[in-house]
């Protein structure tokens, strides 16, 4: 008996638990405010609007494949406008309109053809036929790490099994979403070798568990630099779990603040980065700050490694708000109860760094450590040329 | 042990609201929240003549969406909102609202309900109707409707329930922010500094006061039983946002005070000190970060206009369009704009936010500002630190400084707007007209009671529309002139916060618990209140009348009542003002020095009085006499309660009082000059040394002190004294040799 368990604020997990009994409209305004709310934001991003579009997909009238997809489009696009801020959210719907479109494909009857061998090889014959107005081109390989459910011998015909078959393939992306984390830990012990010296800047959840993994295999040591500057004297509450958890499996930690960034680089062997999102380019969105450490780590000529899922691998270039930074609350850094400064001065928080692709050495998925050139081909694989430019469709 | 969910377990929560009220240890679930969304002030006038305070648009998001997304944020799923003024307008606005109607399926309330009271007259009448409707179930959030904050409250209503469960006495959180100790123009704004005696340990709030910079006296009367408290702290760095989480026996302690009207200076202060009586306990949580401010005046509403802009109130910000159909984005120049804004090349917008559909032609600038939608603004137009709103059209060549332009208004070309202007919904300015700074143009089509106001040609021009707005006067007493901008909420109702041009002091209350009087006192408030040379070097003005109103108009009608009693012809009993003065005393827990003064003017001004040709014109020494003897038991009465006490420090400030209270008389009645002033005052010295109120000692201390001189006014009054001190001294040398002469009427 806790009562002061019983919090009312909005979240991710009650939005979820409350999807059943609550109109789709409902749901899509509720997670509509979430995000503009920052009451949801960077990794629950995507898990959100991964069970959002399932209930699109579960709850919405739609008669066709058609009416199907605009209406994830218009949902989509609401979501994605929301929160500008957090490209995720595209990069889900993508998928999402992405795997609709396989299963448009798998349903359309498919004449017994010489290429058995993938079940897709029919396709752009087919695809022309049923949708003049789609692009008939190559999309790649449409087979993709986990994004496209099987396609059975007996094809699906009515809205209700492609409805069954659409909500399988969003499940599998969302365990796709939550796997990830753990198939790019999985790469730690060929990334890290004992006897390294690492930093780790502004460790993400994903940089964590990486760091965790690797050291139950392997020996090293880690800096962990840029903490934030104003934590109110718990300066390194937010890493303590961590650092209790790599102290125990035998890793050194030493903790950097940022100007010492540049007196220890010639020591580190190698750096490693969480992304928020991986722009066509090869350029990053990160947390503010890490920056710094990937132009340090470049002039010193040290590899920097940027972890990143699969599905935070944007197919578009990076905006120029991405490469000003997205603002935060200028609390950080100036309380508001200093009022002289206050008065005195703008403060603009930049929460986001933009990292040029030229700093960045290795992209380590969860489909395995790939380079820049690479990220064209993971790309085509994961979304279609139809659905790059879905958020400025529609209104 | 299941939780109820969050939006879905709305409807279901709903079935199950009947949970007995006051049942203290029964878990609410449900959420519920009570906005007041009228204040019942007058602050925002000559806006609020057309719309609700809560519907104006800060940063172009009207105030009470702030508001109702704050209680969603928090996961509030009851909201009751009480109207009053415009309450149409509330409604439809919220009817209309595609988020927040009660039939969308898309709010992100169970309900939300409209009370309308007739007849409420404050924000007590609010409450005590909710306390008779029996809505609420178990805790809710109380806030009002003009609130910006994005706090959360999840911790601070854990920490309420946690207290509550340990005794149902614990009645009330309220939620504070501070802002430290430093100047800030959070706290600069708020015109009236709300003073919060709290339990350093448990955040027990002990005692609550309001002080303001128009006092003269600068000091706080504690309970003396906080003394045996045990360890508290006096703030003053707070800025009250006006949430407070409550339970429903707060709204049964409203009933039972029927004559509570406001939260804080009322209930708050009441209930604080007859805890008693009562025994409820009310907790403040002090909150370090997070943003919570209340847009309750212009300035206010600048500050935080400004704080949205830069991002301290995240996530309520431009970008975040919560508002339906926003677009904005930000752009170069720390700007915010919408779809569809035309920017003419050469124009430049810095740290501003600028609406749809707005057209901004070549060579205008525009900083720290915010344009509505669909405004036209000229070439070469300067726009600084001013919020236009909706449709507004700007002339070529205008230059607009910290303004506030509603919607639908023109202004000509080529015009000047001056600090801390309002003008108001579609009034027109012509071209070519120069708004005179002072006084601080307020224009309006509309005048109070909705009638119309009469154009005003040499204002607007001769095509233009609109007419100054005087803000209503506050003071009953018409004698009275200078009680009306004496009040603190003139502080409260421009735009700027113009102390400059009321000289005030900046001293904080911690100082004065060091001394007791450090305020000169300055006369000449008509001229000073309209000085805006920066020449005035005069540190502060305060004035009799400005206690009145800090403390409930205990001054004034004291010295009405005493001023009455003394001037009744018919009867020679004192006795009754004394009880009726008494009674006031206790009524509004007036302080000694409230109290000496009240009773020093009322005294002063009968002899003042009967100086004048009018009352028989008698002399000085006459005058002194009778006002002081005419009635029987006033002296006792000035020895009792006037002066205190027989020691020499009440003594002499009883002395300064009455030599302050004369000065002022010389507002009341012009033909009392200085010199008969000063005479008039040795002679009711005299009076009450021998009448044997004040002692030689009191006297000379009286005379040594240095505040009796602080002006070239008191100084002169003062020196017209010395033939008395001199004597007194005299008379001290020669200890009672000699008889004094003068004593006329010793009994």
């Amino acid at each position: 008996m806790a009562p002061s368990q019983a919090t009312h604020t909005p979240s991710l997990e009650k939005l979820v638990k409350s999807l059943k009994g609550q109109s789709l409209e409902a749901s899509i305004e509720a997670l509509i405010f979430l995000l503009k709310r920052r009451q949801v934001k960077g990794d629950e991003c995507a898990q959100a609007t991964a069970h959002i579009l399932r209930q699109v997909v579960a709850k919405a009238r739609w008669q066709d494949v058609d009416q199907l997809l605009s209406q994830i489009q218009s949902a989509g696009s609401r979501l994605a406008r929301a929160a500008p801020h957090e490209p995720v959210i595209g990069n889900i719907v993508r998928r999402v309109l992405g795997l609709i479109r396989d299963e448009r494909q798998a349903t359309i009857p498919i004449r017994p053809s010489p290429a058995v061998l993938t079940s897709t090889a029919g396709l752009q014959v087919s695809k022309s036929m049923f949708n003049l107005l789609s692009v008939a081109e190559p999309d790649g390989s449409p087979m993709t790490g986990g994004s496209t459910p099987l396609s059975q011998a007996t094809q699906p015909t009515s809205v209700h099994t492609l409805r069954s078959e659409v909500m399988d393939g969003i499940e599998e992306i969302m365990d796709e979403i939550g796997q990830a984390d753990d198939q790019i830990a999985s790469f730690a012990d060929i990334q890290i070798h004992p006897g390294d010296f690492v930093l780790a800047y502004q460790p993400s959840k994903t940089v964590e568990r990486f760091l965790i993994k690797a050291a139950s295999r392997r020996r090293f040591t880690l800096f962990i630099a840029g903490l934030e500057p104003f934590t109110n004297g718990t300066s390194d509450a937010p890493y303590a779990t961590l650092r209790k958890k790599l102290s125990a499996a035998g890793v050194n930690t030493i903790s950097l603040s940022s100007n010492g960034l540049m007196a220890y680089i010639p020591r580190v062997n190698k750096v490693i980065l969480g992304a928020k999102a991986v722009y066509q380019n090869g350029g990053l969105l990160v947390d503010s700050g890490c920056c710094i450490a990937a132009q340090v780590a470049h002039e010193y000529l040290k590899p920097v490694i940027a972890l990143s899922p699969v599905y935070k691998f944007c197919p578009e270039d990076p905006s120029y708000d991405v490469s000003r930074g997205w603002l935060g609350n200028p609390s950080t850094y100036v309380s508001y109860g200093n009022g002289p400064e206050v008065d005195a001065i703008v403060v603009e928080n930049t929460v986001t760094d933009y990292i040029p692709p030229e700093l960045v050495d290795v992209y380590l998925t969860n489909l395995g450590p790939q380079t820049r050139h690479h990220i064209a081909s993971i790309l085509a694989d994961h979304y279609k040329t139809e659905d790059l430019a879905f958020s400025m469709q529609l209104d | 042990m299941s939780k109820q969910g969050g939006r879905g377990g709305a409807a279901a929560a709903k079935g199950k609201k009947s949970a007995k009220p006051g049942a203290g240890d029964k878990r609410e679930d449900v959420l519920q929240a009570v906005i007041l969304a009228d204040s019942f002030q007058d602050r925002f006038k000559p806006f609020t003549l057309e719309k609700p305070r809560c519907l104006l648009p800060l940063v172009n998001v009207p105030i009470i969406e702030y508001t109702l997304e704050f209680l969603a944020s928090n996961g509030v799923q009851e909201v009751f909102i009480y109207c009053g003024a415009h309450s149409e307008d509330v409604e439809n606005y919220i009817q209309a609202s595609p988020r927040w109607s009660p039939g969308s399926t898309i709010s992100p309330f169970a309900t939300l309900d409209f009370i309308r009271v007739s007849n409420a007259n404050s924000v007590g009448d609010f409450l005590r109707d909710l306390d008779k409707r029996g809505l609420i179930a178990g805790d809710f959030i109380l806030v009002h409707g003009d609130l910006v904050s994005n706090i959360q409250l999840d911790a601070v209503l854990a920490k309420h329930r946690a207290r509550r469960e340990q005794s149902s006495d614990n009645c009330m959180t309220m939620v504070l922010r501070s802002v430290g100790e430093q100047p800030h123009r959070a706290a600069k704004a708020r015109g009236i500094t709300p003073v919060f005696v709290v339990d350093s340990t448990t955040g027990r709030c002990l005692q609550y006061e309001e002080t303001h910079p128009l006092q003269s006296d600068h000091y706080l009367t504690l309970d003396p039983s906080l003394l045996s408290h045990g360890e508290f702290e006096i703030r003053s760095d707070l800025v009250d946002c006006g949430i407070d989480i409550c339970t429903p026996e707060v709204l049964a302690l409203w009933s039972e005070s029927f004559d509570y009207e406001l939260p804080r200076k009322n209930f708050l202060h009441g209930v604080l000190k007859d805890w008693e009586l009562n025994g409820k306990m009310i907790y403040a949580e002090i909150l370090d970060d997070g943003y919570a401010a209340r847009a309750s005046n212009l300035q206010m509403y600048d500050c935080i206009s400004r704080d949205v802009l830069e991002r301290w109130t995240l996530p309520f910000v431009p970008d975040s369009n919560l508002l339906h159909g926003q677009t904005y984005r930000r752009v170069k120049g720390g700007s915010y704009m919408e779809d569809h804004v035309s920017v003419e090349r050469g124009s430049k917008v810095a740290q501003s936010a600028v609406g749809k559909g707005t057209e901004i032609q070549a060579g205008s600038s525009i900083s720290r500002s915010v344009i509505g939608r669909r405004c036209k603004i000229g070439k070469n137009v300067r726009i600084e630190d001013s919020y236009i709103w909706d449709d507004a059209v700007i002339g070529d060549g205008t230059s607009v400084v910290h303004s506030v332009i509603a919607c639908s208004a023109v202004v000509g070309a080529g015009c000047r707007i001056p600090e801390g202007s309002l003008i108001s919904y579609n009034v027109q300015i012509d071209n070519h007209i120069q708004l005179p700074p002072r006084p601080i143009p307020r224009i309006s089509l509309l005048a109070d009671e909705g009638k119309t106001a009469k154009t005003d040609p040499s204002l607007v021009g001769p095509t233009g529309k609109g007419a100054s707005y005087q803000l209503p006067t506050f003071d009953e007493d018409s004698d009275d002139e200078e009680e009306g901008q004496r009040d603190p909420s003139i502080l409260q109702s421009s735009l700027i916060y113009s102390l400059e041009a009321l000289n005030l002091s900046t001293s904080s209350i911690s100082t004065l618990a060091s001394g007791a009087y450090d305020s000169e006192d300055n006369m000449s408030t008509a001229s000073s209140l309209h000085a805006g040379e920066a020449g005035q070097t005069r540190s502060r003005v305060s004035s009799f009348t400005s206690d009145a109103s800090s403390r409930g108009g205990f001054h004034n009608d004291a010295v009405h009542g005493l001023v009455d009693a003394l001037r009744a012809d018919d009867s020679e009993d004192f006795d009754s003002a004394k009880l009726e003065f008494m009674g006031l005393r206790l009524a509004n827990n007036a302080s000694d020095s409230a109290m000496r003064r009240a009773i020093t003017v009322a005294f002063c001004r009968r002899a003042a009085e009967l100086l004048d040709p009018q009352h028989g014109g008698l002399e000085p020494t006459k005058a002194a006499e009778k006002a002081l003897t005419a009635k029987r038991n006033a002296v006792r009465f000035i020895k009792e309660v006037g002066v205190g006490g027989d020691e020499v420090t009440q003594q002499a400030e009883f002395a300064l009082a009455l030599q302050r209270a004369l000065l002022g008389e010389r507002e009341h009645q012009q033909h009392l000059e200085l010199a008969r002033a000063g005479t008039l005052l040795a002679a009711m010295l005299q009076q009450l040394y021998s009448l044997d109120v004040l002692e030689e000692d009191g006297i000379l201390a009286w005379w040594g002190d240095k505040r009796a001189s602080e002006s070239e006014e008191m100084a002169k009054v003062k020196e017209k004294c010395r033939v008395l001190v001199e004597w007194l001294e005299n008379a001290d040398e020669e200890e009672d040799e000699e008889d004094e002469d003068e004593d006329e009427d010793s009994d």
